[in-house]
Order: structure tokens, then C-alpha cells, then sequence
């Protein structure tokens, strides 16, 4: 399960491979097949065959797969499905305009962001995460 | 000294004979009536022509040096390339005359009248023309250096080119005068009022604006180097203005429009407006847009409250403003940028345009933004609200740095291809 890229160790979920429960690692996590449960890991990334079901934790967030559920993260890079019902907390959050031409660089289904510190003069911030 | 008497002048004048080149240096002929005259290339130096009444003469060519011309009627004389050098035209009536490369340097033309008169290319340095009435005049390309035009009244006059070096026009009335491209540097426009006027790429150079109003004047390109700048320039055109070295003290600039074309496409209010008056404007937050494309502009310190807005297809919409309680209608294609200046508080924005926020969005009710083709919140953009999606999805863009606490609805004619994961991209 765990990969070792040259000097860099990773915890893989190859393609193919669907992991229900929870993972808690040291190292960066790639998710190339499911995971349905909690990750718990300095860095999370989820290929475009990859998803994540269910609860994350992470330093950084690298998703081009599908998200769904509730992802806490430092920083986060989004480039695939955030499905309904997901909530995304980050310091930052990055998304590019456009991937290739007429494609959409993320898929939004019903979900909340909360980037940021919450802007200052928003009575209603906190009420709308 | 002359050939003729003033008795044989007056009554060749009666037989309506020619003048032509005569000698009539020194004449005492205050009060004449000689009306349609032949004067061309006469010799008038020194003669006293106090109130004569001249009126359609033709003096072209003629010399009047030193003439004593004091409340004479000249209107619609012909003084083309006439020699009026020292000559005394207080109070004269000089209404449509041509003047037109008349040299009238150091003469006195206190008080008098010269509406519409044309004096195109015509010699005035040091000329008097303190209080002259001055309405319609054409004075481009016209050598104006130090004249004294103190209180004289320029409405609509035409300086295009004039060279007005050192003028003093202190309380002058230049009311939608044109003095594009003209030299007024170390020029006295103290309390000068000049609404309106056109001032492109003049030179003004260390002029004086203390207290003068030029409101909606156009200064594009205008040079006010090292010039007091006290003046009103609320809604003057300033693109392009250089402003270094100059002194604000005094400055009243409500708005200014810093749009290239001048077509009031680019409101700049406040601090902004100051600073581009200083020449320490910083990069706009929003780009100038591209010349010819349909464009709003809502400058910063302006404040719109319960407003509704539509705008339609292919729209540009700029807002540094602050924005209370509107509604925003965009049409397909219309791009609205909020600007880092701009606060959209308790807003709504509905249609197919696209949003760039740079700036701060709150919305009023849920969902604040409706169907937005696309969406991009840059580094410094802040939004609260919830977005609902267009039918076709909408595109988002978010730079780290931004600030969101927002939630992202799906079309509600959306068909079902996003909540099970398997819809198709677009």
C-alpha cells in the first residue's frame, strides 16, 4: 500500500482498489481507485480516476477525481466533482478558469466552500458554513 | 506729416474716394464718419481717430501705429496684416472684425469690444485687453505672450495654438473655450473660470489655477508641470495628464474622468481622483476597457442604494463603487467586474454574465447570484452568498487568497448529472 517514489514515500490506493474505513497516514496519500470513510494525512490527492467519500483531513488537498463529503485542508487545489452535499474548509482554495477547451476544470454539484479567514464585515459568515 | 486735412479727408470720404497708401500720419479725425472706407495701406501712424466711426472700413494692410483709437467703431473693419503696434483701442468696437496677422503688439485694448472678431495668427504681446469682450473671438496660432487678459470675457473664443507664455488671465471668462495645444505656461488663471473649456495637450507648464473652475474641462494630456492646481476640476477629463511637480493645495476634484477617449466611460471619484491629479495614481484594479466596447463605470466613493440595474448583452460593467441593497441584471456575455474598491453589500446578481470579483459581495437574500455563465473570485475578492448555477453549469475560478463562505446550488431546471456522479462534463 505504501509506495516509495524515489526519496518519497506515498500511501497508494491504486486504480481498482475500493477501501472502506478510515486511513490515517504520515505520509501523503494518492487515491487512484475509491475510499469511502475518514483520511487522515499531510496531503491527500486524488488522480482523475480517484474519489473520496466521506471525511478528510489534510494539509494539502489535490483533487482532479470526485470529492464528496467533508474536507478540511490547509490548501486546496481543485481540478475535478465536488458532488452534492460536500463541504470544503481550506486557508486557500485554488481553481483554474478552464482546463482544456469547452471542458469545465471543476463539475460543482450542491456544496459549500469556506476559504479564508471569514471576511470581516460579514454579520452572517459563520451562519452560511 | 499727412498730405490731406481732415476737411479734405471728410469730404473725399463723402465722394466715397479711394484712400489707398495715402499719407494721413497725424491726423486729428476724433469723431469722423468715415464708414466703408478705402484705408487699405494707408498711413495712419500717430493720427487721432478717437470715436470715429469706421465701421466696414478697409484698413488692410494699413498702418494705425500708435494710433489714438479710443471708442472708435471698427466693427467689421478689415485690419488684415495691419500695423496697430502701441495703438490705443480702449473701449473700441471691434465686433466681427478681421484681424488676421495684425500686429498689435503692446496695444491698448482695454475694455473694448471684439466679439467674434477673427484674429487668427494676429501679434498681441503685452497687448492690454483687460476686461475685453473677447465672445467668439478666433485668436488660434495668435502670439499672446504676457498680454494682460485680466477679467476679459473668452467665452467660446478659439486659442487653438495661441501662444499665451506668461499671460496674466486672472479672473478670465473661458467658458467652453478651445485651447487645445495652446502655450499657457507660467500663465496667471487665478480665479479663471473655464467650465467646459477644451484644453488638450496645452501647455501649462507653472501656470496658476488657484481657485479657477474648470469643471468638465477637457485636460487630457494637458502638461501642468510644476503648476497651483487649486482649482475645480470635478468632471474634467484628465488622461493622460501630467501633473509633476504641481501643488494640490486648494484642489476640489469631486469626480474626474481619467477615460482616454473622454467620454466619461471611466469615473474616477475621491482619493482615486486626487491621485491621478498627482500623478501617483496607482495600476487601475480594472483594466481600461478596449476602445469602442459598450462600457459602465461606477467610480469609487460613489455610494447606490436600492437600485436596480440591467445590463444588456456584451456589456462591460466596472464598479469601484460601493453598491447597498441593488439588483443586477445581466444579459448573456455581459462581463461585471467589481474592482478591489468595490463592495456589493446585500446584493443580488442574476443572468448569464460573467463576474469577476476582485472586490466584496454580500448577498440579500439566497441565492445572491443566479445563473452566472462564469464565475471568478480573484486573490483579493471576498464573497458571502449562495451561488445558484446556470442551466449549462457555470464556470468557477478561485485564487488562493480569496475568501469564501458561499454555497454553490445547481440549476432548478438542471437535469440530474452532477448529484450521482455520473452526469456528464462539459
Amino acid at each position: 500500500m505504501t509506495e516509495s517514489k524515489q526519496s518519497e514515500k506515498r500511501t497508494l490506493v491504486e486504480e481498482g482498489t475500493e477501501l472502506k474505513g478510515s486511513l490515517t497516514s504520515t505520509c501523503p496519500v494518492l487515491v487512484r481507485g475509491r475510499v469511502e470513510g475518514e483520511v487522515t494525512a499531510p496531503a491527500l490527492t486524488v488522480s482523475p480516476s480517484g474519489s473520496v467519500s466521506g471525511r478528510a483531513k489534510v494539509g494539502e488537498l489535490q483533487a482532479e477525481g470526485e470529492l464528496s463529503g467533508e474536507f478540511d485542508a490547509d490548501v486546496v487545489q481543485l481540478s475535478g466533482k465536488v458532488q452534492d452535499r460536500t463541504v470544503i474548509r481550506a486557508k486557500t482554495l485554488s481553481v483554474q478558469l478552464t482546463a482544456e477547451s469547452g471542458k469545465l476544470q471543476v463539475v460543482f454539484g450542491e456544496c459549500e466552500l469556506a476559504v479564508g479567514d471569514p471576511p470581516p464585515d460579514a454579520p452572517d459568515a459563520d451562519a452560511k458554513t | 506729416m499727412a498730405n490731406l486735412t481732415r476737411e479734405e479727408v471728410l469730404k473725399k470720404a463723402g465722394l466715397g474716394e479711394s484712400f489707398d497708401r495715402a499719407d494721413l500720419r497725424g491726423l486729428d479725425l476724433a469723431n469722423a464718419v468715415l464708414e466703408g472706407v478705402d484705408l487699405r495701406r494707408a498711413d495712419l501712424e500717430g493720427a487721432n481717430l478717437e470715436g470715429a466711426r469706421l465701421r466696414g472700413a478697409n484698413l488692410r494692410n494699413a498702418s494705425l501705429r500708435e494710433a489714438y483709437l479710443t471708442g472708435a467703431d471698427l466693427r467689421d473693419v478689415n485690419l488684415d496684416k495691419a500695423e496697430l503696434e502701441g495703438a490705443n483701442l480702449e473701449r473700441a468696437k471691434l465686433d466681427g472684425a478681421n484681424l488676421s496677422r495684425a500686429n498689435l503688439d503692446g496695444a491698448n485694448l482695454t475694455g473694448a469690444s471684439l466679439k467674434n472678431a477673427r484674429l487668427t495668427n494676429a501679434q498681441l504681446q503685452s497687448a492690454n485687453l483687460g476686461g475685453a469682450d473677447l465672445t467668439g473671438v478666433n485668436l488660434s496660432h495668435a502670439d499672446l505672450v504676457e498680454a494682460y487678459l485680466g477679467g476679459a470675457k473668452l467665452v467660446g473664443a478659439n486659442l487653438r495654438n495661441a501662444d499665451l507664455t506668461s499671460a496674466n488671465l486672472e479672473e478670465a471668462d473661458l467658458t467652453e473655450a478651445n485651447a487645445d495645444d495652446a502655450e499657457l505656461g507660467g500663465a496667471d488663471l487665478k480665479r479663471a473660470r473655464a467650465k467646459g473649456a477644451s484644453l488638450v495637450k496645452a501647455n501649462l507648464t507653472k501656470a496658476n489655477l488657484v481657485g479657477a473652475d474648470f469643471t468638465s474641462a477637457d485636460l487630457r494630456q494637458a502638461n501642468l508641470t510644476g503648476s497651483k492646481l487649486g482649482a475645480n476640476l470635478t468632471g474634467a477629463r484628465v488622461a493622460g495628464v501630467i501633473t509633476a511637480g504641481a501643488s494640490l493645495e486648494g484642489i476640489v476634484a469631486d469626480w474626474v474622468d481619467d477615460s482616454r477617449d473622454g467620454d466619461g466611460s471611466r469615473r474616477v471619484s475621491g482619493v482615486a481622483a486626487l491621485s491621478i491629479l498627482s500623478g501617483k495614481a496607482p495600476a487601475p484594479s480594472v483594466p481600461p476597457p478596449p476602445r469602442g466596447q459598450a462600457v459602465r463605470y461606477f467610480g469609487q466613493g460613489d455610494v447606490l442604494r436600492n437600485a436596480t440595474l440591467e445590463f444588456g448583452e456584451g456589456i462591460k460593467v466596472q464598479i469601484e463603487s460601493r453598491f447597498e441593497q441593488c439588483s443586477i441584471a445581466l444579459g448573456r456575455g455581459a462581463e461585471l467586474t467589481v474592482g478591489k474598491a468595490g463592495v456589493l453589500a446585500q446584493c443580488r446578481i442574476e443572468g448569464a454574465g460573467n463576474i469577476t470579483l476582485h472586490g466584496r459581495f454580500f448577498e440579500r437574500e439566497s441565492p445572491g447570484i443566479v445563473g452566472p455563465g462564469q464565475l471568478v473570485v480573484t486573490s483579493e475578492g471576498q464573497l458571502v452568498g449562495t451561488v445558484e448555477q446556470a442551466p449549462e453549469l457555470t464556470k468557477f475560478a478561485f485564487e488562493p487568497g480569496c475568501r469564501l463562505r458561499m454555497k454553490i446550488l445547481r440549476a432548478r431546471s438542471e437535469p440530474d448529472q452532477v448529484r450521482t456522479g455520473k452526469g456528464k462534463e462539459r
